[in-house]
């Protein structure tokens, strides 16, 4: 979680009454829920691909230990140096070390959302590193200071508008900026000469292929190729769980990954990179890092988690959940916002802290319905809020509510009576059939209106006729 | 909260041929200690619910979320208690969710049933993601004569109701609700029809406390011909 | 230290009481892809037809145009240029091939500046399923000019045009080839969806992609 930040609760208020918030989430979100819509509706195999794609994630969770060492052996090979780092502070150290034993005064990042995860954009900054972020998103939300909101589109909770105001604030040369296609233009221009001055290029990965030890980027924009080939190091930060067997296990996910992410059928740019330059090239970096973090991934792997490793980052899950498509990215708090989020964050940054995002979905089953890998996203939320309560980190309010509850529920002529009783006392707080106000009720009436219920219950009246027709 | 809903059930599966019993040791399906996290307490009520109905051919709920809980949950919760999950499996063999149950095991349809009016349908997330039901309210609803089904924009998507959550985070429900009371009101229906009281009970309040004329029934009580008298928060 | 930190929490978590079988694993890796076009999107037309209609598709923004030999890409250059009003200085990839073409009436250079107008490649295969380009880096073949022009022209020879993205996979990167530094597989011009989530070319690569097909 970010630090100093104010509870759930006030977070997600904030974010519903920003009512620019609201039109940007659904100018993106609404795009993009509609693309993949048309892109599965072309792919009569969609079903099985999902079968596909869950099972390879599967198997390579399954055999992660026999990946890594595979990778790392095809790596090295391929002339890479392969570091491990067991926590997110190492893998910070790592990438700093490498930048200053390189001598680097500007580094150029192509989006990571485990950069994000370990805080490498901080540490950066702490060793005094120029962070030039290339991706668009990316770049918009460096000039506004502000985290991503979405693992795919970080700059989500900006509208053109917003992002027109912060070009022309910054930009040496932004131009009249008229529409959409001129800020895209603007950009490419700041950035260019960014791209060829820089000592280090950063990438997160896609894949990391363990039979040829190759690292999978994809990109639409060309950013990650402008980052990883003119400077002389390219430093790759990938989470442990981005093994796939065999470039081919990599396509068959990639088909998977693009559709659902944006409905294209391929990014338009898919890069394999393997090694450092070679004798004769032109171009290509001279030294060529990977960083293999955990960060907590082995932790999740032996906590019940191990379905969640199989994420392959697409966002659909963001894009379709009534919640976040309220509150936006940033009201979670984590690194990784929405359904997979939810389940992520607890693990990351630990459950008394988020404890609310597991609780603050509706349980609607949209998230699982999408996700390409088959996560049981509901399901493993579940999990947490199980874990919340079994650690007693549930307010005392709720556990007191549930008891008496439950001391009712486990008595059925209790119940009957409680329930009896319950509806003649609505019927105090009624006016023409609805309840606008009711004490313990106020979570539900301060919105809507409550219908009141009938003045007996369905038990007094089935067995009140059943008597009858005696 | 509404009885009728109950009675237009037992009407309903007394048309499709089946004699009906209604246990009076039931209470509820344990749902909110489930969904809170609560795994012992639910246990418990799920034990007793596995009892009650022990004797019976099918268990049927007018409800997707609480046909859901059984089907699909009891089994989860006993998934370490081998004598109980076998208990748990066959209860969930054979309890249904009200619509479902009524076409797809019954092969029932209405005869004679009409209602002058123009409806949206909600598919509730439980029903539709858990138990598949989508297409079956909506053949059934097409044989009431004089019933009008139009497109509601976003049928399949939540309504922010969630059980517990629309308490525990009414703002964030409240945000939902409105989308969908909106979009319920975009189509000009006059009924709202869905198969989930929750959520039937969460988008009837939303629309009338944003004075919306639309009235909301279960789809069960258009079924048995008793859409007659008043809706969801009407009185008589 | 982290190396064996990290292996030996992946094998307790994983409960494993002796090493994996490297075996018994690639032959299930093998097994997951051995069904008969498992889950890939349907087709229509010849291999040509359906890569020209993926690429030509306006997700993908792709110009098409085709020649009978790669001796007529100069002349579909020319006209290229002609067309769009563009100046008749271009990058010609270090590639012999192309180097020996005839291009009189152009000035080439075989190295891409960071503010290229106009680059002309020849791809070293193409994959029909997405309309993707392919490339692998080499001495011949610098990766930038895949990137920094504005204008990317590319040569395709139709006989290198592979159905499924798993083709190229079984093709090229069999166990034992070695691998490129750097394989592109290009699919479109460069574009950005960071805006609102709406589609917009030239991002930081190239705007414009323009293949000429040869052979076939």
């Amino acid at each position: 979680m970010r630090p100093n930040l104010p509870p759930f609760q006030e977070r997600a208020g904030a974010a519903l009454r920003d009512k620019t918030l609201k039109l940007a989430i659904d100018r993106t979100t609404g795009t993009a829920e509609r693309n993949r819509a048309v892109a599965v509706a072309a792919w009569p195999e969609f079903q099985s691909a999902r079968d596909l794609g869950r099972d390879i994630r599967a198997h390579v969770v399954n055999n992660i230990d026999h990946y890594l060492v595979e990778f790392e052996r095809n790596a090295v090979a391929s002339g890479a140096a392969v570091h491990w780092a067991a926590t997110a502070d190492e893998a910070c150290q790592i990438v700093v070390e490498i930048c200053r034993k390189a001598g680097a005064k500007s580094v150029t990042r192509s989006k990571s959302m485990l950069g994000e995860e370990i805080g490498l954009p901080h540490a950066l900054e702490a060793a005094k590193i120029e962070r030039v972020e290339t991706d668009l998103a990316e770049h918009i939300i460096q000039l506004a200071g502000d985290p991503p909101s979405h693992i795919v589109w970080p700059a989500l909770h900006k509208t053109r508008e917003q992002v027109k105001e912060l070009f022309a604030a910054s930009h040496r040369d932004p131009g009249a900026m008229e529409d959409v296609e001129a800020m895209v233009q603007a950009a490419r221009r700041e950035l260019r000469a960014k791209f060829m001055a820089a000592d280090v290029g950063i990438s997160g990965a896609n894949f990391l292929v363990a039979d040829t030890g190759s690292v999978c980027t994809v990109t639409n924009e060309g950013n990650a190729e402008l980052t990883t080939t003119p400077p002389r190091v390219h430093i790759v930060t990938a989470g442990i769980e981005k093994l796939v067997p065999s470039t081919a296990h990599a396509m068959a996910l990639l088909r998977l990954l693009v559709r659902s992410a944006t409905g294209a059928e391929l990014t338009q740019y898919t890069t394999f990179h393997t090694g450092p330059k070679r004798p004769g090239d032109r171009d290509g970096p001279d030294e060529f890092h990977i960083v293999l973090v955990d960060n907590g991934r082995t932790k999740m792997l032996g906590d019940g988690l191990a379905e969640m490793l199989r994420c392959i980052r697409c966002g659909a899950c963001l894009n379709h959940c009534v919640v976040y498509r309220h509150i936006g990215g940033h009201a979670y708090g984590g690194t990784y916002p929405g359904p997979m989020g939810s389940v992520l964050t607890p693990s990351l940054d630990g459950l008394p802290a988020s404890r609310d995002l597991a609780h603050a979905c509706t349980l609607n089953g949209s998230c699982q319905e999408v996700c390409p890998v088959k996560i049981p996203l509901p399901t493993l939320l579940r999990g947490w809020r199980d874990r919340s309560w079994r650690e007693g980190l549930e307010p005392r309010s709720v556990r007191r509510a549930l008891w008496a509850w439950k001391f009712v529920a486990t008595r059925p002529a209790l119940y009957r009576a409680v329930s009896a009783f319950a509806v003649l006392g609505m019927q105090l707080f009624a006016k023409r059939g609805w309840i606008e106000s009711m004490p313990l009720a106020g979570g539900w009436t301060a919105h809507r209106g409550l219908p009141a219920p009938a003045s007996s219950t369905f038990m007094q009246q089935y067995q009140a006729r059943k008597r009858a027709a005696k | 909260m509404r009885p009728q809903i109950g009675f237009a059930a037992l009407a309903l599966l007394e048309q499709a041929g089946c004699t009906v019993e209604v246990p009076a040791v039931q209470t509820c399906c344990g749902q909110p200690a489930a969904n809170a996290g609560d795994a012992g307490g639910a246990r418990r009520i799920a034990r007793q619910v596995i009892t009650a109905f022990e004797g019976f051919d099918y268990v049927v709920a007018p409800s997707g979320s609480c046909a859901a809980t059984i089907k699909v949950q009891y089994p989860e919760l006993f998934a370490r208690e081998p004598a109980m999950h076998a208990s748990a499996m066959a209860l969930a063999g054979k309890t249904h969710e009200l619509l479902s149950f009524l076409w797809d095991i019954r092969h029932w349809q209405p005869q004679g049933v009409a209602l002058a009016a123009s409806a949206a349908y909600h598919d509730s997330c439980s029903g539709l993601r858990e138990l598949g039901i989508q297409a079956q309210p909506r053949r059934m609803l097409g044989k009431v004569d004089g019933l009008e089904l139009r497109p509601l924009e976003g049928s399949t998507v939540c309504c922010g109701f969630g059980g517990t959550f629309c308490v525990k985070y009414p703002a964030i429900s409240n945000a939902i609700a409105d989308d969908k009371a909106r979009a319920i009101e975009a189509t000009g229906a006059e009924i709202l029809l869905g198969g989930d009281l929750g959520c039937l009970m969460n988008m009837a309040g939303k629309l009338h406390r944003r004075g919306a004329a639309t009235r909301s029934f279960h789809a069960a009580e258009v079924l048995a011909g008793m859409a007659d008298g008043p809706a969801i928060g009407e009185t008589a | 230290m982290s190396r064996e930190r990290i292996l030996a929490a992946a094998r307790a978590a994983l409960g494993r009481t002796a090493p994996p079988d490297a075996a018994a694993i690639r032959a299930e890796a093998a097994t997951l892809l051995a069904g008969p076009d498992r889950g890939r999107p349907p087709r229509t037309g010849t291999l040509t037809e359906r890569f020209i209609e993926r690429l030509t598709h306006p997700k993908v923004g792709g110009t098409v145009e085709q020649v009978a030999m790669l001796t007529d890409l100069p002349r579909a250059v020319r006209a290229y240029l002609s067309t769009n009003a563009l100046p008749a200085r271009i990058a010609v990839q270090p590639e012999p091939r192309l180097q020996a073409l005839d291009w009189s009436g152009i000035a080439t250079h075989d190295g891409v500046a960071t503010d290229e107008i106009l680059a002309v490649a020849l791809a070293d295969c193409g994959i029909a399923e997405s309309g993707s380009l392919v490339f692998h880096s080499a001495p011949t073949s610098p990766t930038l000019f895949s990137f920094l022009p504005l204008h990317h022209i590319v040569a395709l020879d139709t006989s290198k045009l592979l159905e499924w993205l798993e083709d190229y996979a079984t093709a090229y990167t069999a166990a034992g080839q070695a691998q490129p530094r750097n394989v592109n597989i290009i699919t479109g011009a460069s574009g950005t969806t960071d805006i609102e989530g709406r589609l917009v070319r030239g991002a930081h690569g190239p705007g414009f992609l323009h293949v000429v097909l040869f052979g076939g």
